[in-house]
């Protein structure tokens, strides 16, 4: 069909064909395959669009922080009907109370101080140190000067109360993390 | 307030058609509404009477729910470090609060910058164990641990091991001590997850 004039050539289907407009449109409805994919992308964008338009609405709103349990006290405590009674004390307790305060707190201070007191000494010695080496190579004074790149991060346990028995068999068992999870 | 008005009103009225002639007197009882008005002028000598707003202490802007964002993580220069977080974890709260608390004032006297310090949330661990003779599990406890961040920054290279080492000779036993770098990960570890949004962006992409 290589030259083809819609008007003189009749079709086969042109006795229920009366304009040339309807003509392209009537083709293609008749081809199955072709529909598939029209209504297919439309259909596609579509819920491309409505996803977007999902995620923009969630994205709006900002993200929560996870509520802290240790910072809400249970409700079983906020019940005022138990209340304790002490008995009055002695003066003498009293005065030994007191007493025992005050030597406490003298106690801490001393502490305090000599802990300040330390941390002066290191640090003038370290300056010191410092000045020492400048005077010896600048180059080592410099390398020295620069932030250790090795030492984070930086792990450490805790001293324990006794150290660990020997010849323990610990028992056979299994964590399970049953945290709360939130979710937004 | 309608029943001043009315009787000033009344009172203004009465006065004017007392003073004028009954044929001006119509005229003025019509102006009267407003003549009779509360203003005072900035002449007369009871200008800014009744103001007292200015003598009240001032108060904050009202703040509007402030969103969730992450401030500006500091890389540091070649003599200080950047965002550091000190992490104390342990299973006794008092403890580690009292030991962040500590290490918080601290940096405040040997004037470190501290730039947050916050709680992590709480984990909780059901620790079970197998029974001598038997092979259920028995529930032996449930264990809860707590986690307080001291996030400080502007730490010089040359302080840093002073600092540990006086953090280290203070650290109660059973409080496990990290000192790392701060990053956004840390950060999306405090919020809350969104499952849909994840969901969502999973099948996008």
């Amino acid at each position: 069909l290589s030259s083809w004039l819609p008007q003189m050539v009749p079709f086969r289907g042109s006795h229920w064909q009366s304009s040339l407009l309807g003509l392209r449109a009537s083709l293609l409805m008749r081809a199955q395959p072709k529909k598939k994919k029209k209504v297919d992308v439309k259909r596609e964008q579509a819920q491309k669009d409505r996803m977007k338009k999902k995620i923009k609405k969630l994205e709006k709103a900002a993200p929560e922080m996870i509520p802290i349990e240790d910072f809400i006290a249970p409700l079983k405590y906020s019940d005022n009907s138990r209340v304790r009674s002490l008995p009055p004390l002695s003066f003498e307790e009293t005065e030994r109370r007191v007493l025992l305060m005050k030597k406490w707190c003298l106690f801490k201070q001393k502490q305090d101080k000599a802990e300040k007191q330390a941390i002066q000494t290191l640090v003038a010695a370290q300056q010191e140190a410092l000045k020492e080496l400048r005077l010896e190579s600048e180059e080592l004074y410099q390398a020295a000067i620069r932030r250790d790149e090795g030492l984070f991060p930086y792990e450490r346990e805790g001293p324990s109360y006794s150290p660990p028995l020997p010849g323990y068999d610990p028992p056979e068992g299994k964590c399970v993390d049953i945290t709360k999870v939130y979710t937004q | 307030m309608l029943c001043l008005m009315k009787g000033m009103l009344l009172k203004q009225v009465f006065a004017l058609s007392r003073a004028a002639t009954p044929r001006e007197s119509h005229l003025c009882a019509a102006g009267g509404a407003l003549v009779s008005c509360h203003r005072h002028y900035r002449s007369r000598p009871t200008h800014g009477i009744g103001r007292f707003k200015y003598l009240l202490p001032k108060e904050a802007p009202k703040k509007k729910k402030d969103k969730v964002q992450m401030k500006e993580i500091d890389v540091g220069t070649e003599h200080e470090y950047g965002d550091l977080n000190i992490q104390m974890t342990s299973y006794d709260m008092c403890l580690v609060e009292h030991f962040a608390q500590y290490v918080h004032r601290l940096c405040n006297q040997l004037s470190v910058r501290v730039k947050e310090s916050y709680a992590m949330p709480t984990k909780t661990n059901e620790v079970l164990f197998l029974e001598e003779r038997g092979s259920k599990m028995q529930l032996d406890a449930v264990l809860t641990t707590h986690q307080r961040v001291v996030q400080i920054s502007g730490l010089s290279s040359t302080f840093a091991p002073i600092l540990l080492e006086v953090i280290q000779s203070n650290q109660p036993e059973g409080v496990h001590l990290l000192v790392k770098e701060h990053t956004e990960a840390d950060f999306k570890s405090r919020l809350k997850s969104r499952p849909e949004l994840e969901e969502l962006l999973a099948q996008m992409s």
